[in-house]
This record gives structure tokens, C-alpha cells and sequence, in this order.
């Protein structure tokens, strides 16, 4: 152990406190640390030991896919805590082999990927008409800045393909996991929201959880602590938003 | 007991029926809407309705009367949510392969 001076300015180390030294100019290390500046949508903050698994998702990404455009992590990683089971991740490239990827990511960093391949093209036109991608992109992080003009499309096939997996819940209450009746909740809202307004966010269809649940946090469906009154409502919102469906499946054909 | 199975058995052919008409109505979507979509490894209706299968006694040798019954109804509740989606308008849907569609299933869950 060594000890080293420097100049009273450099407030942020006080006397006697542990560091350590690199040689600045030969350590790539640090210069891929400087150079990793990610772009953060809809969120406040993230853990650091999350944007250094961020970090490694971008660099094996780099390094098997051609030309990416862009990648994209989403998902439950993002999330407060450490309560995430894969990482989300899309990738916008025309050439890459997604389950290489996958196999490559779980070696080097010990958590499963769950891996989307798609074309910009793809993207937008998932971006225009389905929910759950415009929730994706509104808490993210990606490697390149996200520029994307589209203008939101009912589909109203493609909503109740969508939908029916929220019919789950309905059927199957009672043997439902916390984390799978929160998913389904969370996909019926989206198809809801998304029905009315076009654009969504994945905060304005928590909001919206919370509302028509009267609920104080959405800890209550994801820790599975919701009764009979929540499917109740949840029945009324799917009937509701199945009609809706409909009605704009017969514009649709007309 | 006897209500008991009845009861999974209502809980089997829901969960089917379901899975069964998501995918017809996944292959009357064009194929590029639904390219690259975003699924999560969650239990779906198909996986839900395996489960109750594994409980329904007995396991195997399943008596012919119910498999009957059961591709009928399976048959009746795919046919009527289909029909439901014609009547608004729905193109490129027809009740003509669900019996199809109904046998390929009980197959998969090893009742036929």
C-alpha cells in the first residue's frame, strides 16, 4: 500500500481514504467506461451494478451482431430491486443470430436474455399498432439515441389476438401466480389505454392499474395479495374492452 | 370426486378452447403484424390446460363417451367465438377447420 498526494481541490477524496490507481492511457478498462454513454428513457435512476450488466449486454451484442442500429434493454431489469428473472432486450438489426446471442450472454453474464430480433421497419410498424411496444420503448435504455415518427394504428385483429391471453386470468384465478396475474392486468390495460388513447406509457398504464383497482401499490397483484373483487372488475374491464374490439373490427371492414 | 373431475374438466376445455382459438386467429393475421412479437415465457391457456389434463383421472385410456364430449364442447365454444368475430366482420375466418384444429389438440394432450 501506497499513499499519494494530491492538490486540496480535489474535494471528492478526503485524507486517508483507499483508492485505486490505473494508468489512464493503457487501460482499456477505463476507456470503454468513458466512452459507455448510454441513452435513459422514463427513468430516474438505475442501480450501477444494473448499467455495468447493461454495458456487457452492449459490448457481446457489438461484437456478433453486423450493423446494428440500435439495441434496446427494457423490462423488469429496469425495475427498482433486484426482483427481475432475464433481461429484455431488442435488437434492431437485419443480421444477427439471436439464440447465439442468448447462449453467449448466459455464459458471460449468468442471467437469461429474452431476446427480440427485428428490422426498424418491424419496429415502427410494432411501435404503430401494438401496446406493449410502445410501453417497451417509454423506460428504457438504448445504446444509440431512439428516433422513431409513427403514428398510432388500431389493428383491431392484432388487439384481440393480444387480449384473449388476458382471458387467462378470467379462467384461471385461482391458480395464477402474483407475477403472472400482474402481466395479464398489465396487457389488458395497455389494449385499454391504448384503445383510447393511442399512445401510452408504461407509468400511465400503472396509473391506470391503480385507478380502476383502487389499489395502493402494485405490489398487491404481483405479491398475489388481490380477491374476488378485483376479478369482478377485472371481468367488467375485459368485457368492456372486448366490445370495444369488436366495434372497431366492424369499422374495420366496412 | 366425481364433481371434482367434472370441475377439471370444465377447467380443461376452457383453457383450450382458448388456446385453440388463439391460434386460428393467429393465422388469420397477416404473418408480418405478428412477426417478432413481444411474447414472455408465460404459462398460456394451452400449458394450463396440460396441467389440468395430468389431473383428470383417469390418466390415461380416457373413456371414448367423454372424449366425445369433450371435442363437442371444445367444437360448440370455439365455433361460437369465431362466429361472434364473423358476425362483426372478421375476413379470413371460417368454422371449417376448427374440427381440425379441435382433433390436433386433443391429440397434443393425448385424448384421442
Amino acid at each position: 500500500m501506497n499513499q499519494i498526494y494530491l492538490p486540496k481541490s480535489a474535494s471528492a477524496m478526503i485524507p486517508g481514504q483507499y483508492v485505486t490507481i490505473n494508468i489512464l492511457t493503457n487501460s482499456n478498462q477505463s476507456n470503454q467506461k468513458t466512452n459507455f454513454k448510454p441513452y435513459f428513457y422514463g427513468l430516474k435512476q438505475i442501480e450501477p451494478i444494473k448499467l455495468e450488466i447493461v454495458q456487457k449486454v452492449f459490448n457481446i451484442i457489438s461484437k456478433y451482431t453486423e450493423k446494428e442500429e440500435n439495441i434496446i434493454i427494457t423490462g423488469s431489469l429496469l425495475d427498482n430491486g433486484f426482483n427481475f428473472n432475464d433481461i429484455d432486450i431488442i435488437v434492431l438489426s437485419n443480421k444477427t443470430n439471436a439464440k447465439m446471442l442468448e447462449q453467449e450472454m448466459l455464459s458471460k453474464i449468468g442471467i437469461k436474455p429474452h431476446i427480440i430480433m427485428l428490422t426498424k421497419e418491424e419496429f415502427v410498424q410494432g411501435l404503430a399498432s401494438d401496446p406493449l411496444y410502445q410501453t417497451m420503448i417509454s423506460r428504457c435504455i438504448s445504446k444509440n439515441r431512439l428516433i422513431f415518427n409513427f403514428k398510432p394504428r388500431i389493428n383491431a385483429k392484432l388487439l384481440d389476438l393480444h387480449l384473449l391471453k388476458s382471458k387467462t386470468l378470467i379462467d384461471n384465478f385461482n391458480i395464477l401466480n402474483g407475477r403472472e396475474k400482474y402481466y395479464l392486468t398489465f396487457n389488458l390495460i395497455s389494449i385499454t389505454l391504448f384503445l383510447k388513447q393511442g399512445k401510452i406509457t408504461k407509468d400511465s398504464v400503472e396509473k391506470t392499474i391503480k385507478k380502476e383497482f383502487n389499489l395502493k401499490s402494485l405490489d398487491e397483484i404481483k405479491e398475489n395479495l388481490v380477491d374476488k373483487d378485483f376479478l369482478v372488475k377485472y371481468k367488467n374491464i375485459y368485457n368492456k374492452t372486448f366490445s370495444l374490439i369488436m366495434e372497431k373490427l366492424k369499422h374495420e371492414s366496412k | 370426486m366425481s364433481q371434482n373431475r367434472n370441475k377439471l374438466i370444465d377447467l380443461f376445455i376452457g383453457n383450450l378452447s382458448n388456446a385453440i382459438l388463439h391460434r386460428i386467429l393467429e393465422k388469420a393475421i397477416k404473418q408480418e403484424e405478428i412477426a417478432g412479437r413481444y411474447q414472455k415465457e408465460m404459462r398460456n391457456s394451452l400449458e394450463i390446460a396440460k396441467s389440468y389434463r395430468e389431473k383428470i383421472n383417469p390418466p390415461s385410456n380416457f373413456p371414448s363417451k367423454d372424449i366425445l364430449e369433450i371435442k363437442e364442447r371444445l367444437i360448440r365454444k370455439v365455433s361460437s367465438e369465431l362466429s361472434l368475430r364473423i358476425s362483426k366482420g372478421y375476413k379470413n375466418l371460417s368454422l371449417e377447420n376448427v374440427e381440425v384444429e379441435v382433433d390436433l389438440a386433443l391429440k397434443e394432450m393425448k385424448i384421442a
